[in-house]
């Protein structure tokens, strides 16, 4: 497969994507992927999961369509929320979204949005084209490995995903077990025995994995939320001036290097299991923070540009990296990704590393409307921002009802059975408990949704094998894959407690100023040198 | 290995006062799922043909997982490292937690499911949406009762009249473009 072929099959893609259909079913995706992005307690993979059986009247192309606007709209509107959403607390604990905030509590509210939307349009677009140009390569490389390797990349991906996707290693690795013990409730797919089914009918053909997905994300979220709500006005800082003005010369000056390394941060890491976006931005802000120089450094936990540039555009980037594995391997590595894998297994095609060979149509038309996606997503978030924060102002109440309403309309639509609202009632109520114990979400859907193929392909290698588990790790590429996937699970885990402690600091340096005026330059500048001071052993 | 990374300050579990009831149960129930797995994993029967590992391997290594990981946490909670709850936007960690309002929403959820049939889902949805944002402190009743109606309806027309989900339409049978 050479890249011409590849480039007019991108051509190709660009045809189907650029049909006026599909550019509104694009669209449709853009905008309410950017209005859930915006409003709190919903995310991407809770609006995927809920769209799901309510769009099954759509053919594949165009729910697909839907749903990577939807992906990219949700990276797009987050920022928008962290920086003009005044809620005490919050922000500090995610250090990405404190320089932005900062920026608009000083009156620089529109040039962080401007340098927010144009980092990630640029980062989006140039992590398109590498997801473009890497992705086919990767699949050439995946359809000659066989079951052996995969159950190899699948159990790194359980490993990752269960460790690094929350705070806590040993609550991320009960929620995924959770989300496997969940996957094996009906038939086994291979030899059509009941399997934790208790004799009931309802569970012999096992448990939504939709249902779960609407109950966990939804459900949940609206109850912990409700358990929990902060009451009072919902404070918006206010944006001033048309939006041609926001990026001025000097911002546009210090913002450029950032969207750039950001992207070549996000990229790498978002294709690899190393927790998804997260990681990807607290990179790109903490060597954001160390290259910045004299003034610009100083600014560093009051609002400086860099700090909002950077991460933005390293998000955006991991958010195309997680494609690569997804779309080549079949292999979901955050909650959203995994969503889009049940997404096409409701549609029939089939994940996994023939994905590229036997629906070439249909991934080169996903990507083109990603190029698409993103151009719509940089007018719809500078000159319309207005709009998104008009949402943002939607009272909580009604949110969360409106929340419940979907989730219901949702679980409603699986079966159209109203035993399985009961069900999504039941497993609300877990998630609820799982938030309130700092047990996270994502782990436990990947295991839901990676656990039945995972089981067969390891029943699989070991039919092969006649049973001897030491195959499992006796082919080279397997090896391999095991030993370089475990150094990159060490690091990444070394990284996320450097990245809590980071956190920690700066939080803590960033709300002192605010108290005490006279010694802001004194604790401004401290963290920055004990930063410097760590990076040099790594 | 995780011991060590719990230990880590700023990390994401918290040595916070109070007497964790909730978090140890929470706890025990993942080891009881567990155990739950083997005892009813024993009953799975195995085709005698089966050429691999069989319906039964599988399940068993997850059930160890969650007895293993569960007792862990047990551990861990009865040491006094505890949960970091979850943060959000709309979430004020500072005050107690709502229980009434929990219970409230569980129960008008509940009984939504309840009224679907009876009643068809646009009715069945309002009162959804109507009780739930009353639970959670929206005044005045009427705005509330407003918004409810027209929300419903509203969805009812999109997904049941022009996307073809086939929601009980209840009231408006008949009526055309709401489905049914």
């Amino acid at each position: 497969m050479g890249s011409v072929d590849n480039f007019f099959l991108l051509m190709e893609g660009f045809t189907t994507a650029l049909q006026p259909m599909y550019l509104l079913y694009a669209l449709g995706g853009v905008l309410v992927g950017t209005a859930v992005g915006v409003l709190p307690g919903i995310g991407p993979a809770m609006t995927v999961a809920l769209l799901m059986p309510i769009t099954y009247t759509l053919e594949p192309t165009a729910a697909i369509i839907v749903f990577a606007g939807i992906y990219y709209g949700g990276m797009y509107g987050g920022s928008t929320t962290s920086i003009l959403l005044n809620t005490p607390g919050e922000s500090a604990s995610i250090v990405t979204a404190l320089e932005g905030n900062k920026m608009a509590k000083a009156g620089r509210g529109a040039a962080a949005l401007a340098t927010a939307a144009v980092g990630s349009f640029v980062a989006g677009t140039i992590a398109t084209v590498l997801l473009s140009f890497v992705a086919p390569y990767v699949a050439a490389f995946a359809v000659q490995i066989g079951p052996v390797e995969y159950v190899a990349l699948m159990v790194v991906a359980f490993l990752t995903v269960g460790a690094l996707l929350g705070s806590s290693v040993l609550r991320g690795l009960a929620s995924l077990g959770l989300g496997l013990f969940i996957a094996l409730v009906g038939f086994d797919s291979l030899t059509a025995q009941q399997r934790y089914t208790f004799g009931s009918p309802f569970l012999a053909d096992g448990i939504d994995v939709v249902l779960v997905a609407v109950a966990l994300f939804a459900v949940g979220e609206a109850l912990y939320v409700g358990s929990r709500l902060r009451h009072g006005p919902i404070k918006v800082i206010p944006v001033t001036g048309g939006w041609t003005t926001w990026l001025r010369k000097d911002d546009l000056r210090r913002s450029w290097r950032p969207w750039l390394r950001g992207t070549f941060i996000g990229f790498p890491v978002g294709t690899i299991p190393a927790g998804g976006a997260d990681v990807a931005t607290f990179l790109s802000y903490a060597s954001e923070r160390r290259l910045a120089k004299g003034e610009n450094k100083k600014q560093f936990g009051k609002g400086a540009i860099e700090g909002v540039a950077g991460p933005e555009a390293a998000n955006n980037a991991a958010a195309a990296g997680v494609l690569v594995p997804l779309l080549t391997l079949g292999i979901p590595t955050t909650a959203t990704a995994a969503m889009m894998l049940v997404a096409f297994q409701r549609y029939q095609i089939p994940v996994g590393p023939q994905l590229f060979e036997s629906n070439s149509a249909l991934v080169w038309a996903l990507i083109a409307s990603l190029y698409v996606g993103n151009l719509m997503l940089l007018v719809l978030n500078l000159p319309l921002v207005g709009i998104w924060v008009k949402i943002l102002q939607i009272p909580r109440p009604y949110l969360y009802a409106g929340i419940l309403v979907f989730a219901v309309l949702g679980a409603f639509s699986v079966n159209f059975t109203p035993i399985d609202v009961i069900i999504l009632l039941v497993v609300g109520i877990l998630g609820f408990f799982m938030r309130r114990f700092g047990y996270p979400i994502a782990p436990m859907v990947v295991g839901l949704i990676l656990g039945p193929i995972f089981e067969s392909q390891l029943r699989r290698s070991l039919a092969i094998s006649q049973g001897d588990p030491v195959a499992l790790v006796q082919s080279p590429i397997a090896a391999t894959i095991y030993v370089v996937l475990l150094v990159i699970f060490a690091l990444s885990l070394l990284l996320k407690r450097r990245q809590r402690q980071f956190e920690a600091m700066v939080a803590a340096n960033a709300d002192a100023p605010d108290v005490v005026r006279g010694t802001v330059q004194s604790s401004g500048t401290t963290p920055a040198v004990s930063i410097r001071r760590e990076d040099t052993d790594r | 290995m995780s011991t060590s990374v719990q230990n880590a300050p700023g990390s994401g579990t918290d040595t916070a006062p109070g007497r964790p009831i909730g978090e140890l149960v929470f706890a025990l129930l993942i080891v009881s799922i567990g155990v739950l797995g083997f005892v009813a994993g024993a009953g799975i029967q195995t085709p005698p043909s089966a050429s691999d590992i069989g319906p039964r391997a599988f399940p068993f290594a997850v059930s160890a997982l969650l007895v293993l990981v569960g007792a862990g946490l047990v551990l861990q909670v009865l040491r006094g490292h505890r949960g970091a709850a979850d943060e959000g936007e709309d979430v004020d960690l500072e005050t107690g937690t709502d229980w009434a309002t929990v219970g409230k929403l569980a129960g008008i959820v509940l009984l939504h499911a309840f009224l679907i049939v009876p009643l068809g889902w646009p009715v069945a949805a309002a009162v959804l949406f109507f009780g739930a944002a009353w639970s959670l402190g929206a005044r005045p009743w009427w705005r509330n009762l407003v918004t409810a109606i027209v929300l419903a309806l509203v969805l009812q027309f999109v997904f049941g009249g022009l996307l073809g989900v086939s929601l009980p339409p209840g009231f408006l049978e008949g009526i055309g473009g709401f489905g049914g």
